[in-house]
């Protein structure tokens, strides 16, 4: 059909353009460097040319991450979004990186060497994540109003940022720093070594998504017919929260907070592609992130010599807008 | 065979009682009673979504509780008084997902499965809708669409509350027609409540009354019971 060659099309542009942004972002920065660099940074490196350490070292990294950072985050709101039927609903409105926050915060803060480590970090963000998912969970049982549910999210968000303040006037200046640099949240603290066990962790989320894709498309219908259709409500619901956990979590721990991304680009691409298909949708969900977050990185990149954006405020600069734009067509 | 002996109803206390009642495949069944008595409840307690305050319905000599939700998802069909239409969810889309239980692990549908829907948008006369989406249909277009949904899951048994209560009266009569021939050719067990009393009375279907006095379901015998009741 029109509408099937139309998706395919969009998807194949949006994968073009992923690549295309990958191989500029590989080029273009303080050192430009060639394709032949590229090229050798990748397949045949050797650590004694500065360009080919730049990209692989500095480069490499941050690309990787902004592809799944952006890919993990609109997955992660995907799944909120038909978990709640709220178009509001995402990881960073909804308070799960708050979670992820402040275990992190009472990780590294507490002085204690384990939580300054790779498996600390991930660990207690993983676990901030998943308790708040339950808690954000347990609460919209009760909180049945769409908007009512983002405001209580919000509230939540403020109530962990005075905690975590609190938290970083008592305590000492080592950990305090660790902490600090943290929170500032960025594409640039991950490292190539580390990438294996990001994408690891990604890839099994992925999978799991990719096996509830099924109770997904039902649960669009409400969970009365989810019930009737044969599926196990609660087990449903904590796989939902687990897989959110797991990508908001993971990103939360290596990039910190990363606002919007994934609120925004779920409605764009339910718009874009106007289906409840979320075979389509996760697939779309992922280039569409990939994409959001690269583009941001290029701009950041660009203006570098300017102005030096954080991440986190540019996905704001750009998401809010979006956020209240949804909520006049709601309230209206 | 749906049968309920010496069991209550009710969400939190009971609603109504029921002696004995038996719901054969091949027919059609029609609940009646006033506003609020627990038609609704009634048929939520048969879909297994609420517990009966007391006893257990039995689906072909099994327990209801002992059945997973699974195996009673290929067992009976649900259409809800009033379902919701869903952005973005096209009419095709949404008869596929009655086909569950048959499509694969990302609920694509085979050659079989595109026939069913076909074949119940025809029966249905609902192809005109088929690619518009389910939130713009009017409330009556969407009802039909559940029920062809309800159709398409072919289950030994369908369970609609107040299938008619949406729809004009030409439609009225078609749904009536269609569950009429639904028990007689495919052989299923069809529970219905309704309002719309003096049409379903020119249909050849089995009667049952909530009566409000004794809160009790009971088969009607003699018409002059209905009246009664919906009199005083």
């Amino acid at each position: 059909m029109n509408s099937s060659r139309f998706n395919k099309f969009i998807l194949l542009l949006v994968s073009i353009s992923i690549i295309s942004l990958v191989i500029l972002g590989l080029r273009i920065g303080d050192i430009p460097t060639g394709f032949s660099d590229v090229y050798h940074a990748i397949f045949n490196y050797s650590e004694n040319n500065l360009s080919e350490l730049i990209i692989r070292e500095i480069r490499l990294p941050r690309l990787c991450i902004a592809v799944i950072s952006g890919a993990a985050l609109s997955i992660a709101g995907m799944l909120m979004q038909t978990l709640f039927q709220n178009p509001l609903a995402g990881p960073y409105v909804l308070g799960i990186n708050s979670g992820s926050s402040l275990t992190v915060a009472l990780g590294l803060l507490s002085g204690m060497q384990f939580f300054n480590s790779e498996l600390g970090l991930i660990g207690s963000a993983l676990l901030g994540a998943f308790i708040f998912g339950l808690f954000i969970l347990f609460t919209a049982s009760f909180i049945r109003n769409q908007i009512g549910l983002l405001l209580f999210g919000v509230m939540l968000g403020s109530f962990v940022a005075a905690i975590i303040t609190i938290l970083e006037a008592s305590s000492q200046a080592q950990s305090l720093k660790a902490f600090a640099l943290w929170s500032m949240g960025s594409l640039n603290g991950v490292s190539i070594e580390q990438l294996p066990l990001i994408s690891f962790v990604f890839i099994v989320g992925c999978i799991g998504t990719l096996l509830i894709v099924k109770p997904l498309n039902v649960l669009v219908l409400g969970e009365d017919e989810c019930r009737l259709m044969g599926y196990n409500l609660k087990s449903l619901r904590l796989a939902i929260i687990f897989i959110t956990a797991l990508f908001t979590g993971l990103i939360t721990a290596f990039c910190g907070p990363i606002a919007f991304v994934g609120l925004a680009v779920p409605n764009l691409t339910r718009m874009l592609f106007k289906t409840q298909n979320h075979l389509l949708l996760l697939l779309a969900n992922m280039l569409f992130g990939a994409f959001f977050i690269l583009s941001c990185d290029l701009i950041i990149q660009v203006l570098s010599d300017i102005i030096l954006i954080p991440i986190n405020a540019l996905t704001s600069l750009v998401g809010a807008p979006f956020v209240i734009y949804i909520l006049i067509r709601k309230l209206r | 065979m749906i049968s309920f002996r010496k069991g209550s109803i009710g969400f939190d206390k009971s609603l109504f009682s029921v002696e004995e009642i038996e719901f054969a495949r091949g027919g059609v069944h029609v609940l009646m009673g006033r506003n609020g008595i627990g038609k609704s409840a009634f048929l939520n307690t048969i879909s297994g979504m609420i517990n009966p305050i007391k006893g257990s319905p039995d689906f072909d000599g099994k327990a209801l509780y002992k059945y997973t939700n699974k195996e009673l998802s290929t067992k009976i069909a649900y259409v809800s008084s009033s379902p919701s239409g869903v952005p973005f969810l096209s009419v095709d889309a949404y008869l596929m997902l009655g086909r569950n239980q048959f499509t694969n692990l990302f609920g694509r549908g085979n050659a079989s499965d595109n026939k069913a829907v076909i074949e119940a948008k025809q029966i249905f006369e609902i192809e005109h809708l088929s690619s518009k989406f389910t939130n713009e249909l009017s409330s009556g277009e969407l009802h039909l669409c559940a029920i062809a949904k309800a159709y398409v899951q072919q289950t030994d048994y369908i369970l609609l509350d107040e299938p008619t209560s949406h729809l004009d009266y030409a439609n009225k009569i078609k749904v009536y027609q269609l569950l009429e021939k639904l028990a007689e050719t495919h052989n299923k067990g069809i529970i219905i409540s309704t309002h719309d009393l003096d049409l379903a009375f020119k249909f050849p279907f089995n009667f049952y009354l909530i009566d409000s006095k004794h809160q009790q379901l009971k088969p009607i015998k003699d018409f002059k019971e209905v009246e009664l009741e919906f009199k005083s």
